[in-house]
């Protein structure tokens, strides 16, 4: 890794891993999460936010040991070669695929929703033209823009909960369990990776000012997250009750073009751009973060250089199904299930090997 | 060199420029034909079509620009046909029409009352959920006739461009509590939660000769009788949908009382007359308020579940033809609130009893109360509201606070008068 880098302070690190995850509420994710548990949809982000203290904790303890090691080298000291190979390598596949598969949600939002007859691969290939480009200029960048733009997403992204919160009825949160408690439980922690790319941002560490700022930025971030989500999902079911909300593919983009701000219609044409500022904000991270991994994984000491071919690998993969909001839809969901063990056992493992090899202590 | 990259970063800058236009979306104002209104029919002959009439308005009619001819057009224009659904409907319009049709601020979907009882309504109506131009705000209107006639005949004289016409109509509507909240959100929410009554706006430009009970109030649309030179058109009163399909229409009065008893509804300008407790010949016009929130108690776990209701209103006297003294008599003052309470219970019973024994389940939003009543979905689900709100008992108090008497309190005495 080049150390040489630029590194990113305290508030660029949080705002960038709110955009991260935080965009997550405006895609399929409350779709996959409804599904399940009907209208206690809204308890998942809080119930996984608490389950999730957990790993990040043990993590954080680990890798916090190790003075300013990111995730890579962690893994490769606590488990040799062979194995912390696999698991860097595992680690890339996911977020590879993930990365695949948002963007491919994410085109199909923007083709079923707001321009319907531009053709998905046009769509894609523009989407992922900017994320290559903010990822190109390196993680110092994606960060500043990330500050510079926060502001006015946390902004308007409240607007349209308030007006959806003002425009619903707090009735039909009830009955207030759902499908059951226990039911609810069990639910909400098999969709546990939804703050999965938590365990990510750990590669991170070296390029963080430091380590003690990382810790700090991470649980403030968390703690935005779980809270965003938590609001907005809960204001989803106020607005269209269990049994509608259940049939949306992306309620985000169904609040806004329905909610109205007094004389206002229409207002999604408002609430559209900012969405898009994230959405390319978040991929540019996901692609820099696939480009460590990558880089790391086969010897690549200028990753960057592979962020555009990876970005042209990812349109071609992406626009391979058929039918994708339906498709894709159900290999997310697939992929929530299986990465969400790997990212709460990952961290325990860690720790218990650290704790073995007394590295902890240190 | 650097002067080369950062010329050809300029350029780029203009390439960038093209992908603003929206690519292959990119749409002219003036070559779209807006489609404020959608009216659905049963096609004449064949089940699998769809009569689709559209109204398109003219924007430019109507505005303070004047010049290039615009303003001899007419305001809006109609067309109406069969096709398979009318999403897809968009492009046969095109055989006569030479714009593009968008639904882009499409209001409203006019579906005829013949359509509306018909089974197969709800297939129709959830393609409007496929269309992402279609909004779920847009309102449904249920007409008497067929919507071709309606929307022909219907052409208000001092608002003529349609989509002003009927934004300020719905809104006034709701306003008075004579036009039920009718969105195609609510629609598809109570359809599926199956367990409340929806109801839409009712309109007519049919006049029809009965009517439906004695008292002004008592009418749907086409039975207010009125004189001049306006609109044939009426819009009043509600259909009642059940499950998704039409099974009746409500009176004004009604449809009142089905906001006052509904918790999520606030009417503000409920304007209506009561028999005058102190002479029978006269009827007393008033403001009538939901003060408070409307209290409901639900009792669901005995044998015969019972609901308990206390809505508090305040009633603002507008006319006194009796003439009768309130201001410094308490005892008059009494009777009428008195005599309020009871005329408003009795109302409110007896719909409450033509929901129970008719529809078999209530307008009023009451399930979403019920619902707090369950910690599950399961549990709710096998309590059946639908099977069980008949049978149940329903106790309505109706709590009045007399408002202002109006401007000027006090009424000379008849007998002084005539002495």
């Amino acid at each position: 890794m080049e150390e040489s880098k630029g590194k990113i302070g305290l508030k660029e690190f949080i705002v960038l891993t709110i955009i991260m995850i935080g965009t997550k509420v405006a895609d399929d994710t409350p779709a996959i999460l409804f599904e399940s548990l009907h209208n206690a949809g809204w308890m998942a982000p809080l119930i996984n936010g608490i389950i999730a203290i957990i790993p990040i904790y043990l993590l954080i303890k680990v890798v916090t040991s190790y003075d300013r090691k990111g995730l890579i080298h962690v893994t490769n000291d606590l488990f040799g070669k062979f194995f912390g190979f696999s698991i860097v390598f595992i680690l890339w596949v996911f977020l590879f695929s993930a990365l695949i598969i948002d963007t491919a949600i994410y085109a199909d939002i923007i083709t079923s929703v707001y321009y319907i007859k531009t053709p998905t691969i046009i769509i894609y290939g523009v989407l992922m033209l900017v994320c290559a480009y903010g990822a190109k200029r390196g993680l110092e960048q994606i960060g500043s823009v990330a500050y510079l733009t926060y502001p006015y997403l946390q902004l308007t992204f409240f607007i349209a909960l308030l007006l959806t919160i003002t425009q619903g009825n707090v009735h039909f949160l009830f009955p207030l369990f759902g499908p059951g408690g226990w039911e609810v439980l069990k639910e909400s922690a098999l969709k546990l990776s939804i703050y999965g790319d938590l365990l990510y941002l750990f590669i991170l560490i070296p390029y963080i000012s430091s380590t003690k700022n990382f810790k700090k930025g991470t649980w403030i971030a968390f703690i935005i997250i779980v809270l965003n989500l938590t609001i907005a999902m809960a204001s989803y079911v106020f607005f269209f009750d269990y049994n509608s909300v259940m049939e949306l593919n992306y309620p985000y983009h169904e609040v806004i073009r329905t909610i109205t701000g007094g004389f206002l219609t229409n207002l999604e044409t408002f609430f559209f751009p900012f969405w898009i500022i994230a959405s390319i904000v978040r991929f540019a991270i996901y692609l820099y973060l696939t480009a460590i991994l990558f880089g790391h994984l086969f010897k690549i000491k200028h990753f960057e250089y592979v962020i555009p071919t990876l970005a042209t690998l990812i349109v071609f993969i992406g626009v391979i199904p058929e039918s994708t909001s339906s498709t894709i839809f159900q290999l997310r969901q697939g992929l929530l299930s299986i990465s969400t063990p790997v990212f709460f056992f990952l961290p325990c493992l860690m720790w218990l090997v650290a704790k073995l090899k007394g590295v902890t202590k240190k | 060199m650097i002067k080369l990259i950062s010329i050809v970063k300029f350029i780029s800058l203009f390439v960038l420029l093209l992908i603003l236009g929206g690519c292959w979306d990119q749409k002219e104002t003036e070559e779209q034909a807006y489609v404020i209104a959608i009216g659905l029919d049963k096609a004449e002959e064949s089940e699998n079509l769809v009569k689709v009439t559209y109204l398109i308005s003219n924007p430019e009619a109507g505005t303070a620009a004047v010049g290039g001819g615009s303003s001899s057009e007419p305001p809006r224009e109609i067309i109406s046909f069969e096709a398979e659904d009318f999403v897809t409907s968009r492009n046969l319009a095109n055989t006569v029409i030479a714009k593009q049709i968008t639904y882009d601020i499409l209001q409203i979907i006019v579906v005829s009352e013949d359509f509306a009882r018909d089974d197969d309504f709800v297939r129709w109506i959830y393609d409007a959920t496929k269309s992402m131009e279609i909004r779920r705000d847009s309102k449904l209107l249920i007409t008497k006739e067929d919507t071709l006639t309606f929307l022909e005949i219907n052409q208000p004289k001092l608002e003529t461009r349609p989509h002003e016409y009927f934004k300020m109509l719905f809104a006034r509507g709701k306003e008075t509590a004579m036009l039920p909240v009718s969105d195609l959100n609510t629609f598809f929410r109570i359809t599926e939660a199956d367990a409340d009554l929806f109801l839409g706006i009712y309109g007519t430009t049919e006049k029809s000769e009965k009517q439906h009970g004695k008292e002004p109030d008592q009418v749907i649309a086409g039975e207010f009788h009125y004189e001049g030179e306006t609109n044939p058109t009426e819009f009043a009163g509600a259909a009642v949908f059940k499950e998704g399909k039409m099974i009746d229409v409500i009176t004004i009065e009604d449809t009142r009382l089905a906001f006052l008893l509904n918790p999520t509804m606030n009417g503000v300008d409920i304007l209506a007359s009561f028999p005058d407790p102190f002479d029978e010949n006269y009827h007393i016009s008033t403001r009538v308020n939901k003060i408070s929130d409307i209290k409901i108690k639900m009792d669901l776990k005995k044998e015969q579940p019972e609901i308990n209701v206390t809505l508090p209103v305040s009633i603002d006297l507008l006319s006194n033809h009796s003439m009768t003294e309130y201001q410094l008599n308490e005892q008059n003052k009494e009777k009428l609130k008195k005599s309020f309470e009871d005329t408003l219970e009795k109302l409110f019973k007896d719909f409450v009893k033509k929901t129970q024994e008719e529809y078999k389940t209530e307008p009023f939003g009451w399930s979403l109360i019920a619902r707090k009543k369950f910690l599950t979905i399961p549990e709710w689900e096998d309590f059946d509201w639908m099977k069980t709100y008949p049978d149940m008992k329903v106790n309505i108090t109706v709590n009045v606070e007399l408002g202002s008497f109006g401007r000027q309190g006090g009424l000379p005495s008849l007998e002084e008068v005539r002495d």
